[in-house]
């Protein structure tokens, strides 16, 4: 199990505690079975719908409860509410999963169930006219769970995958330009955190796409400014810890396929001065190989490609002694050197 | 601290599972009945005891798990039929060659309504949505020869989509590259023939990547290791034939030094809770790097190589090669 601490009991000690769980799994039992044989009748009524939250509240991972529950909504309850109603059933139900996922952030089940409790919040409340008045309310609550979920651990997959999905589907849409400050506030916090990099690949992509970003360089006096201060950010990353592999995999992405050959000889250049300061750092030693290889490949008639391939094969060579664990893939690169 | 497979334990760690009745976590992981079943019978095939469970008692098992209504499996009797049960009760009927007891035709129906617009798979009728989903549909599929009723490109087109710019996958459009998305997204590709949807290179190298000092292996960056993430990892790896790109000696001794020398399984990581999870999937990585003693793990499908070699589906995936035990 993943992280429980294997504990080694007493013969006597651990018949103790099986004897102390057969009233609990007796009354576990009983409660699973309740639940079962009414799914099976087809019960919708309000009875069975709190037998659901009993069981839940003991056992979230029961995905048959969840589905029973949510066809007892639709097929029982909620064709005998008012719209006021349902929004109120379904704010319960977001509530009651909050408290859940603050106990099982990793869940798959509560996770789901928040999102079908979203996608149904009925239209209304209407009297003032905006249709989209509850969902409002609730999606924009849901950031706000997001946003605790990943202060709590912002590495949750399972939360970032959910905040991917609120920023798609709130009603009333959040610019990208805030989820792009979000992130950089996630890293700046931790430098570490490869799950904000990654959300800045894909907002920072939006926006260039959408041009809403201008990414491009300009040469002023013959020196080369980069306009965007992406560059600047993962140079205070990469100073800050050079073996940490989050910021050297998002530099990749910056870099992309390596078509500016003045973009790579300036970080190639800028990753060097790290690498005298720091002579055992393998990111660096990583990174030059593969811009210097890109530079081969996409620019050869404009570089010394023997002073580069020469280089390639000085730092493989010392890539072998400092991370032998990987010393195939170096050796196999250097056979690709020319 | 254990420097060798601990196998006669195992098996018996195994076998024992279905008597913890006494146990509350057995009955609090009933949804996962019928998957720990296929994660132990496919544990105890790769160790070379394909006997030690009792076939007719599984088989008739398998079957209490069909949800009539819906046409698939559940985890276990009175639950909803999902596709990943699904996939498990198929696996365990493929590898006591009991296919016959399968209505194959609707089983295929079932599966093949749960893809979606976009191409990808949902787990059932209330839609979620993840790559993994699509793997046990191609992989189901492959195994009950109804690949041709699969609209293969559209399913092909989801999985690129989920394809980063460091070679990984996620589980939806625009997740974050993970070994466990990685995993079924690189297998669905080469049962469906279609690593040309691979950047080879550049995902051996996230890969090799996940290797800690410790030997073993994380899931993402800056991540801890797992013994779960052995198996992730290296099923893309000897897909990508680049398993020697990490060290399989200090892997092979992080994994069985996550053995409970006492009382069998294998756990997380070391000094941790064993599981019948984590128990397949290290003696599954194990199989991959050669291991002495053990049988030939299909990293794609992950069973058994010779019944998916039999039923004439083996890909081009490369392991390292099988070691012969020292001579104490």
């Amino acid at each position: 199990m993943h992280g429980v601490k294997r504990v080694r009991e007493s013969p006597e000690a651990a018949a103790a505690k099986k004897l102390r769980e057969q009233s609990k799994i007796k009354e576990y039992l009983a409660l699973n079975d309740d639940v079962l044989s009414k799914k099976a009748s087809d019960d919708w009524s309000r009875e069975a719908f709190n037998l659901t939250t009993r069981i839940l509240q003991i056992n979230p991972e029961f995905y048959t409860a969840w589905n029973y529950r949510r066809n007892i909504l639709l097929q029982g309850i909620f064709p005998a509410s008012s719209p006021e109603e349902i929004n109120d059933l379904l704010t319960e139900d977001l509530s009651m999963t909050t408290a859940a996922l603050k106990m099982h952030p990793k869940v798959y089940w509560i996770w789901n169930h928040r999102r079908w409790c979203l996608e149904n919040v009925p239209d209304g409340p209407g009297t003032e006219g905006d249709v989209n008045g509850w969902r409002k309310t609730n999606w924009d609550r849901e950031m706000f769970v997001v946003d605790k979920m990943l202060d709590a651990d912002s590495r949750n997959f399972h939360a970032w995958g959910y905040r991917r999905y609120v920023l798609a589907n709130m009603p009333v849409a959040r610019p990208e330009t805030a989820e792009l400050a979000y992130t950089t506030r996630k890293i700046e916090s931790n430098f570490s955190n490869f799950s904000a990099w990654h959300q800045r690949t894909k907002i920072l992509s939006s926006l260039w796409g959408s041009g809403k970003l201008d990414y491009s360089k300009s040469k002023e006096n013959g020196e080369l400014i980069i306009i965007f201060s992406e560059f600047e950010l993962v140079r205070n990353a990469m100073y800050t810890d050079p073996n940490d592999q989050s910021v050297w995999i998002y530099h990749r992405w910056l870099m992309g396929a390596g078509d500016d050959k003045d973009v790579l000889e300036h970080e190639i250049a800028i990753i060097q001065e790290l690498l005298d300061e720091q002579s055992d750092s393998k990111w660096c030693m990583e990174s030059l190989v593969h811009y210097k290889r890109l530079l081969l490949k996409n620019h050869h008639s404009s570089v010394d490609a023997s002073s580069l391939t020469s280089d390639c094969r000085r730092l493989l060579g010392d890539l072998r002694v400092l991370d032998p664990a990987r010393r195939r893939r170096y050796e196999e690169i250097e056979k690709q050197l020319l | 601290m254990s420097t060798e497979l601990l196998t006669s334990l195992h098996v018996s760690y195994i076998q024992n599972l279905g008597k913890s009745t006494d146990d509350l976590a057995y009955h609090l992981t009933a949804h996962l009945r019928l998957n720990a079943i296929y994660w132990g019978l496919t544990a105890l095939f790769t160790m070379g005891h394909p006997e030690a469970l009792d076939k007719a008692g599984v088989i008739s098992f398998v079957e209490s798990c069909w949800d009539e209504r819906a046409g698939g499996f559940g985890a276990h009797p009175g639950h909803d039929a999902h596709i990943h049960s699904t996939l498990s009760a198929v696996q365990i009927l493929v590898m006591y060659d009991a296919l016959d007891r399968l209505d194959v035709p609707r089983v295929a129906k079932f599966i093949l309504s749960l893809q979606q617009p976009s191409g990808v798979f949902a787990g059932d009728s209330f839609g979620e949505i993840d790559t993994r989903f699509s793997y046990i549909a191609v992989n189901a599929l492959s195994l009950l020869g109804c690949l041709d009723q699969l609209d293969q490109n559209k399913t092909v087109d989801y999985i690129k989509q989920c394809r980063n710019f460091d070679g990984g996958f996620g589980s939806s459009v625009g997740a974050e590259s993970h070994a466990g998305q990685v995993f079924p997204c690189v297998a669905a590709l080469t049962i469906l023939d279609r690593l040309d949807a691979v950047d080879g290179e550049t995902l051996a190298w996230w890969l090799a990547e996940r290797q800690l000092p410790n030997g073993g292996l994380n899931g993402r960056p800056e991540k801890l290791e797992d013994v779960c993430y052995s198996f992730w990892v290296l099923s893309a790896l000897a897909v990508l034939n680049k398993v020697s790109w990490i060290d399989s000696g200090k892997l092979t001794s992080f994994i069985l030094s996550a053995q409970d020398p006492e009382k069998g399984g294998i756990s997380d990581r070391p000094g941790n809770m064993v599981d019948v999870f984590h128990t397949q999937f290290g003696v599954a990585a194990l199989s991959i790097l050669g291991y002495p003693g053990l049988v030939d793990l299909d990293p794609v499908y992950c069973m058994p190589a010779p019944i998916i070699e039999a039923k004439g589906l083996r890909k081009g995936w490369k392991g390292l090669e099988r070691r012969v035990a020292a001579t104490v």
